[in-house]
């Protein structure tokens, strides 16, 4: 999918479109007017009298107002135009609004035809980038100077109203305003899209769910600014670090998503602008990266989904009870089953995972009373760990899909087919037990403990989940560790059997602590390695490995994210020089891209490249990208709550020079963070 | 069973609601429609414990559904999620009670424990 393509947003509305605001969709050029996983502008072209128009300029104003700047005719050395166009474009109120302003340069009135070309093929948003007929009956009318495009399927219905407050011929396919504009005068109209989401009864089903209001452009612009009033300050010698920070706040605010279930509450979406919805895995990884700077975060994403927690056992949408959900959608590829997103339950390190962060994020807030609310989703997702996902009764956690047609094969954060394989690319048999699964589990089961101790007066349940920890980490070292290549098995098949391939997947095992320290310079060792180390950052898969390309997603890519639970993890075991290359590469790459950091890079080595080379992917920004930055910081600065305290241990390479955060946030209240970079202490 | 509903109902009054979180609370009034008109029920649940009544009172949310649909959710074999977005079923008031309803209903016919299929090898990798 292309991803230079120019938006606005809010939420899950946005429009997508080519740079001088014109939309023409079609299968390699997935743009349109979005809103509910559905397109509702397929088309959207402006002419005047009757040419296409080019853009000087575009200027955005935050992420949910743009304005282009556009002449008409094909685009020379020298414009000379004798009329050109401002396109405003907005995301208000929950509504696509975009004013036209037409400049006469001419020392004459001219009279001119603005034509705006539309239409609709109601996709839903799973089914962009391929061939779709639609199930349903398209229709088209123009009713009281509005045009109405819509699709019904069954009940199902949704329709797109235009409508312009200056007179315009109206038909099926667009509108026409012919308008006389004086020597040097401009003529504006304002036109607005409005999408629908209808029940039988002709009302909006949103419209009768209590939710807040849309918010308006100006109501946006101030929530920005207050969001980034209230974030730690940073300031850094390396100026990588600082823009890289501003940019991943911006973006943060950008991701944050308020679901139906939850309207008063925002949670992190998993990525702009394709996956605006409720997700598990990005949802949680996201909050525990944030937890410096935005708190909050975590407890919209541990009510959502405790609300929507797993209660029976659905062998299509691979849910079990306890189970926290992959992923939400509201199109209608959802709502007739074609796919199992209503929601769909094949992850499995996210009910662990559910746990590590109701326990990571007391231990920053002191917030007890949480804590005490979410123990039954918290108690019911370590009962999954052991009742479902223990699939062989071996003490390990599997995964094995029961829905063979739609659901994932692979159920990890590498979740494409071929992700998880033996070093010679041969792919290991289901039900898989990945490494990273088994370190969650144990995290999982400690943090319980000390939640069931603490808060839930449940001391014989935290006793039982300790010694369970302490077998599953016994068990571990026995059966994932490859004695003659020190490092650890990647997953065990069906079998038992060793998958042997070297992964960055065991880097999560040094965040969640279940490796044991005699074994921890070996994993640091290799993941530093110059096998896995690109220079910027861990590859997903080790040069070597069979299967390993530059520009495999998972088998060779590097995540900024999966960087940044390593870099964490190093630090955790006392590996801070390794941890600060680790974030060094990484920041330094996301300078690169204005300090956005990217979904992933091409694991090329560094000296071959010399520029870092952004991996293509549809969503930026993408939420745990954006939420490294702040991951890596913290391990930069050695970040971890004791008690009611901040213990702080910067240990930051001599690039950085001198590092502040200031006014973190905490039980501790607020406090300043203050670390140098080696070379200036030797200086000082 | 003559009146699937009225005997789904009874189940939840009896106290066959063993996968509410014990914090939820509100009251859901479903509105049912069959060939002789329209059926009232109201849920009212307080810390998890559900009381029926056929009275009507205020709620949080209000459900709408006709009674072959309805009987179709509480046997389990269709969702009430997928079924909102296709206006199978449509609602006014807090959407959560929407995804509250998963609790109410019955689990769907034969799914299976993962570790049932866990010996299966019909799908080799």
């Amino acid at each position: 999918m292309k991803s230079n393509l120019v938006r606005v947003m809010a939420g899950n509305i946005f429009v997508l479109s080519q740079d001088n605001g014109d939309i023409e969709a079609s299968v390699a050029n997935p743009c349109g007017f979005f809103d509910f996983d559905t397109r509702f502008l397929s088309r959207w072209r402006l002419s005047l009298n009757g040419e296409r128009l080019n853009p000087l300029s575009i200027a955005e104003r935050g992420y949910f107002a743009l304005r282009f700047f556009l002449v008409p005719g094909e685009p020379t050395h020298y414009v000379d135009a004798k009329a050109s166009v401002i396109r405003e474009r907005s995301i208000t109120g929950g509504a696509f609004e975009e004013r036209l302003t037409v400049f006469n340069h001419d020392r004459e009135p001219v009279e001119f035809t603005v034509r705006l070309d539309v239409e609709s093929d109601f996709l839903p948003i799973l089914a962009v980038g391929e061939e779709r007929k639609p199930v349903g009956r398209l229709y088209r009318r123009v009713d009281a100077g509005c045009l109405r495009l819509g699709y019904r399927r069954e009940k199902f219905h949704r329709e797109t109203v235009i409508s312009t407050d200056e007179p315009a011929a109206v038909t099926e396919d667009g509108l026409t305003y012919t308008v006389r504009v004086q020597a040097n005068g401009e003529w504006t109209t304002t036109v607005r899209v409005r999408a629908l989401v209808l029940r039988p009864d002709g009302r909006d089903v949103r419209e009768q769910l209590v939710r807040r209001p849309r918010r308006t452009i100006a109501e946006q612009r101030d929530d920005l600014a207050r969001w980034l009033s209230r974030a730690p300050q940073l300031s850094c010698d390396w100026d990588a670090v600082t823009t890289t920070y501003q940019r991943s706040l911006v973006d943060l605010a950008a991701l944050r998503y308020s679901p139906l279930t939850l309207p008063d509450e925002a949670m992190p979406a998993a990525g702009l602008p394709w996956a605006a919805t409720v997700t598990g895995r990005d949802s949680i990884l996201t909050s525990f990266q944030a937890l410096p700077v935005a708190p909050e975060l975590a407890v919209a994403t541990l009510r959502m989904l405790g609300i929507d927690q797993g209660s029976v056992l659905d062998d299509f949408r691979d849910e079990e009870p306890g189970k926290i959900l992959r992923e939400f959608r509201y199109g209608e590829l959802a709502a007739f089953e074609e796919c199992p997103e209503s929601p769909y339950y094949g992850s499995a390190d996210v009910t662990p995972l559910y746990v590590v962060l109701l326990d990571e994020y007391e231990r920053w807030t002191g917030d007890a009373d949480l804590v005490r609310e979410f123990e039954d989703e918290a108690r019911a997702a370590l009962n999954w760990i052991d009742e479902y996902g223990d699939i062989l009764g071996d003490g390990y956690v599997r995964y094995r899909r029961r829905n063979e047609r739609t659901g994932r094969e692979n159920q990890g954060w590498k979740d494409t087919a071929e992700a998880i394989c033996y070093a010679d690319g041969r792919l290991p048999e289901p039900p898989r037990a990945t490494c990273e699964l088994q370190g969650y589990a144990y995290d999982a089961k400690l943090r319980g403990a000390r939640l069931a101790r603490e808060f839930w007066g449940d001391p014989a349940y935290a006793d039982r989940l300790e010694r369970e920890a302490a077998a599953l980490r016994e068990r571990f070292e026995r059966d994932f560790w490859i004695a003659d290549r020190g490092y650890y098995a990647l997953a065990l098949d069906a079998d038992g059997r060793q998958v042997d391939a070297l992964a960055s997947n065991m880097g999560h095992l040094l965040w969640s602590g279940i490796v044991d320290a005699s074994r921890a310079a070996l994993v640091a060792e290799h993941l530093l390695g110059p096998r896995l180390f690109s220079g910027w950052g861990v590859r997903t898969l080790a040069e070597g490995q069979a299967p390993y390309n530059p520009l495999g997603y998972h088998l060779g890519a590097v995540w900024p994210f999966d960087n940044a639970l390593i870099a964490w993890g190093l630090r955790r075991y006392g590996f801070a020089e390794e941890a600060g290359r680790i974030a060094e590469g990484i920041i330094d790459a996301a300078h690169y891209f204005q300090g956005r950091m990217p979904e992933a890079l091409a694991g090329y080595p560094r000296e071959l490249t010399r520029f870092p080379v952004r991996y293509p992917t549809a969503n930026s920004p993408q939420a745990l990208a954006t939420g490294a930055t702040f991951l890596l910081l913290r391990a930069l600065l050695g970040l971890e709550p004791a008690g009611e305290h901040l213990v702080m241990a910067p240990r930051v390479p001599a690039r950085f020079g001198r590092v502040e955060l200031l006014d973190v946030r905490g039980r501790w209240g607020r406090i300043d963070v203050i670390g140098s970079g080696l070379a200036h202490v030797d200086r000082g | 069973m003559s009146d699937p509903i009225g005997a789904f109902f009874d189940r939840l009054a009896d106290g066959g609601y063993a996968r509410l979180l014990r914090k939820t609370g509100g009251t859901v009034r479903f509105e049912l429609t069959g060939d002789d008109g329209l059926d009232l029920w109201h849920l009212t649940i307080v810390d998890g414990r559900v009381a029926v009544s056929r009275e009507a009172r205020d709620a949080d949310a209000v459900i709408h559904t006709d009674r072959a649909f309805f009987v179709r959710m509480v046997l389990g074999e269709a969702k009430p999620l997928p079924a909102w977005l296709r206006n199978d079923i449509t609602s006014e008031g807090q959407f959560r009670f929407i995804v509250l309803l998963e609790r109410l209903f019955a689990a769907p016919p034969g799914a299976r424990h993962p570790r049932a299929v866990a010996g299966d090898r019909r799908e080799l990798a």
